[in-house]
């Protein structure tokens, strides 16, 4: 080992931590921008307080939007479970001439330009006014989120041996009983995985939410960007937080069922 | 015996004819999804770009707005890219070479960005970098006169945000390629006499370009589309292409001209995401 | 480009007849860990042939790492010639190396692989080019020279790292387990090829491997390790006949072990003979045959004596008619063909 590849080690890991410091640091002063006294954010904080917490449950706007984001969230994530795992499902194991290009058409969400996206569907409801807002931006969301799950049950797939499903039907499951007692299992957890990320996803998502939005259906991150642009008050660092700990909670539940995956599959 | 093999047979054949069918039906929901909510939104934006013939292109090419915020764009863009690019490197080399204990508290910090929404990134940043936020309160307390420099609103904030968004982006695939590098290729270049920096420079450099290639590519078409970060830490001279369709859709209420910026959006990002799909990323080589 | 420097010390530049490696009390711990080499000495000469022979964590991989430069070893010296070079950063002593799996730079052509230790001393381009395209003809490659490492077969691959690792005349290769990953007809042909490039050359070659046929079929001297320690050095025969311990015996080929008084000897199974009625030997003992098998080259027969298995090979067929399970036998061996052993290490 030389001097300078003694040295370097030192100094790169060094570099790389200051690099993590970097991507940690609005991590890290959130919360305590959230327990500040005063109605200004402050860092440090002068005293402690949860009147930013407080202020926040106590107001009805912001209440209203939480709600919004939770409804979004939530029929997203259901419609993207759905398509995307009988996507996944239908595309496990076969390898035929079009695969490549259905699976890039399946993914493409993800590349497409957010705000083509939002201006697209902006477009498009306008024609279908009946529509209620929250659904509108429910359903924008689950086309951006599908793919997200589609590549979890994918994954979950892969790790199923094709002869659990064969010799199911060499003695005489129907399709359906296949799909109860074999796949569902296999992919309990890849459809856990993508859910929780997909709701985590749609849960942030500003432009489109912006660009379809209205009067009683504002989600919490477009209150919140009106918000920032005018005013940087605890308030918002409180709202901060909480979806901070959520994110949390959500990477803590990801990884358990990575865990979970990890352990031999009950027949 | 034989009454049992034909019944089996009579049902694989059964099977196996009625299978693709089967596997069409499960592709239905995602085909009406994306049917309704990706290929007739984006017909609407064909249809409402060309609804005055090419008036709504003309319009939009001729003004000079559109190529100032092209430049703007493609100039923090690159400048993004070329940030992230090097923290990157560094950051997967750490990675690639860290003791087990140090490699999962890298992944971690590295990680964690994914998880929180880019709005609450912002608004960490915003309060960072304002006037009387944390990063000025600490130079100022270290004796530092900031006299009149603003860390907010300006090409500075909007750098140091986006880099934070795509940091992780630009991580992984270095990252990848890295680890597939043999670490004995760097000892083999040792043992005939090359020192442990010009092993670095000829090998292990030269190998992690197609990474660095991958990375910076979606790096910079991720960097292409952002919006809410000039909003919140730029000045409207940071004003970038997903801004100015937004100004035409919102503030002239020009929706042709904002369905035209959309089509030369998507034009360009179907260009970049081509030459992405054909760099040859890690395991070109393989290990040796 | 950015570090050219003045030929770095401690590497030779001039054709010399390849210095002595000299191992003295060599020793090897990780971080208050066991030591896993103890007290190795031995000593290389100019030209020879030398492989450490051990089973896997009997330290001469390791050992080999410390003779390259990439241990530093925690005891001892090693010199090369009269300099001491155990400090010495790896890029600056003068071994070929080649690895297991050959470590060819896959984004460089063969011959820019060859040449690359000619760039590391800041020779000029030509003279480069040159002395790789003479050392990729003398392996025979120099069709190959354009191409790419992963369009090559194993074995011209093993040529090219052999090839790379000679062209700055080095004073010794360094070869860790290199064969390990081909098959047996590969191997025994890289075996010779190896062993007459050597001759050829006139090179010294430390040569570390866990198969004792291949140590046998290619060394001057073999240096058996286990545990850390050098348990004997000597020519092939010296060390399949003279076993110093019960490990060395049976580690080298295949030996019976026959107590004898308070020890016991070794006695290699093609030494045994069936006595027939009236022949008698230095030693010999009653048993009764278990079995026998014929392998083409050898017969190989089981029988049980003294308690315990042994094992009687012979090369003449006709024992193999003459000989039947449970026929009670004589085995005899000469007195030479006993080898008295050490207490186990």
């Amino acid at each position: 080992m030389g001097r300078s590849e003694r040295f370097g080690r030192p100094l790169l890991m060094g570099g790389a931590l200051a690099i993590g410091l970097y991507l940690l640091l609005p991590s890290l002063v959130i919360v305590p921008m959230a327990l500040t006294r005063s109605q200004l954010i402050q860092f440090p904080p002068e005293w402690i307080s949860i009147h930013a917490f407080t202020d926040y449950l106590g107001d009805p706007q912001w209440i209203a939007s939480t709600l919004v984001s939770l409804k979004v969230a939530l029929l997203a994530t259901v419609i993207a479970c759905l398509a995307g795992s009988s996507a996944a499902i239908a595309l496990q194991g076969r390898r035929f001439r079009g695969q490549a290009i259905v699976v890039g058409v399946i993914l493409s969400p993800i590349v497409v330009p957010l705000i083509v996206l939002a201006l697209a569907d902006y477009l498009f409801f306008v024609q279908l006014r009946f529509i209620a807002a929250w659904i509108r931006i429910g359903l924008a969301h689950s086309l951006l989120v599908t793919p997200y799950v589609f590549v979890t049950v994918q994954a979950s797939l892969a790790g199923l041996d094709p002869a659990l499903a064969r010799s199911a039907r060499s003695l005489g499951a129907r399709p359906v009983s296949v799909l109860r007692h074999v796949t569902w299992p296999a992919i309990r957890p890849g459809v856990l995985a993508g859910a929780i990320f997909a709701f985590a996803v749609s849960f942030d998502e500003v432009v489109i939410a912006l660009f379809l939005q209205s009067p009683e259906a504002t989600t919490l991150p477009v209150r919140m960007f009106t918000s920032i642009q005018y005013d940087l008050t605890p308030k918002i660092a409180a709202i901060a937080s909480l979806m901070l700990g959520l994110a949390a909670l959500a990477l803590a539940a990801q990884g358990l069922v990575a865990l979970r995956r990890k352990q031999p599959q009950s027949s | 015996m034989v009454a049992m093999s034909t019944a089996e047979g009579a049902i694989s054949s059964r099977q196996r004819r009625r299978l693709p069918a089967d596997r069409l039906f499960l592709l239905l929901p995602i085909a009406v999804l994306y049917g309704l909510l990706l290929v007739a939104p984006i017909a609407f934006i064909v249809e409402t770009s060309f609804s005055a013939g090419l008036d709504h292109y003309r319009g939009v090419i001729e003004t000079p707005l559109l190529w100032r915020v092209i430049e703007n764009t493609v100039v923090i863009s690159a400048t993004t890219t070329f940030v992230a690019l090097i923290l990157a490197y560094a950051y997967a080399a750490a990675l690639w070479r860290a003791k087990p204990v140090l490699r999962v508290v890298l992944l971690s910090l590295v990680l964690l960005p994914f998880w929180t929404g880019v709005l609450v990134k912002n608004f960490a940043w915003a309060a960072l970098l304002q006037d009387n936020g944390v990063i000025l309160d600490l130079l100022r307390a270290v004796g530092f006169d900031t006299g009149g420099l603003s860390l907010l609103h300006n090409r500075f904030a909007v750098i140091i945000g986006m880099v934070h968004y795509v940091l992780p982006y630009a991580v992984f695939p270095i990252y990848a390629t890295l680890i597939a590098i043999d670490w004995r290729l760097v000892r083999a270049a040792q043992s005939l006499g090359a020192s442990f920096p010009r092993a670095v420079w000829n090998v292990i450099l030269p190998l992690s370009l197609p990474g660095v290639l991958a990375a910076g590519l979606l790096v910079f078409i991720v960097s292409t589309g952002f919006f809410i970060t000039p909003i919140i830490l730029g000045s409207p001279r940071d004003m970038m292409i997903a801004n100015l369709v937004d100004f035409y859709a919102h503030q002239i209420v020009d929706f042709g001209g904002a369905a035209a910026l959309a089509m030369l959006v998507i034009a360009s990002v179907s260009v970049l995401v081509i030459a992405y799909q054909r760099v040859p990323k890690e395991g070109q080589y393989g290990t040796l | 480009m950015l570090m050219r420097r003045a030929i770095p010390e401690g590497i030779a530049t001039e054709r010399t007849a390849g210095r002595r490696l000299e191992l003295i009390g060599v020793c090897k711990r990780y971080e208050s860990g066991p030591e896993v080499v103890k007290d190795v000495s031995f000593a290389l000469e100019p030209g020879e042939f030398l492989t450490l022979l051990g089973p896997s964590g009997s330290g001469k991989t390791t050992t080999l790492m410390m003779v390259a430069g990439f241990e530093l070893p925690s005891a001892g010296a090693i010199r090369v010639g009269d300099v001491d070079v155990s400090t010495l950063s790896a890029d600056r002593r003068n071994f070929g190396v080649v690895f297991q799996g050959y470590a060819l730079f896959p984004h460089m052509t063969v011959q820019e692989n060859v040449a690359f230790a000619m760039r590391m001393r800041n020779r000029p381009r030509a003279e480069c080019t040159r002395r790789a395209r003479e050392m990729l003809d003398k392996v025979g490659l120099a069709d190959f020279a354009d191409r790419k490492p992963r369009a090559l077969s194993g074995g011209q691959q093993q040529r090219v790292a052999l090839a790379r690792a000679l062209v700055f005349e080095p004073d010794a290769l360094l070869l860790d387990e290199p064969l390990g990953a081909l098959d047996r007809r590969l191997r025994e042909a890289m075996q010779i090829e190896i062993k007459e490039l050597q001759k050829r050359i006139g090179i010294s070659i430390l040569f570390v491997t866990h198969d004792q046929d291949e140590a046998m079929m290619m060394s001057d001297r073999i240096a058996v390790m286990n545990k850390g320690r050098i348990v004997q050095i000597g020519s092939p025969a010296e060390v399949y006949q003279h076993p110093h311990s019960a490990f060395i015996a049976s580690f080298l080929g295949e030996t019976n072990l026959i107590p004898r008084g308070d020890g016991s000897v070794s006695v290699r199974p093609e030494r045994i003979r069936f006595l027939k009625p009236g022949e008698s030997a230095d030693h010999s003992i009653d048993g009764t045959v278990i079995d026998g098998t014929f392998l083409g080259r050898q017969v190989r027969f089981n029988v049980s004596a003294l308690d315990r298995r042994i094992v009687v090979s012979t090369a003449d067929p006709a024992v193999y008619a003459r000989v039947a399970p449970g026929d009670s036998v004589q085995l005899g061996w000469n007195a030479e063909d006993a080898q008295t052993l050490a207490a186990e290490d």
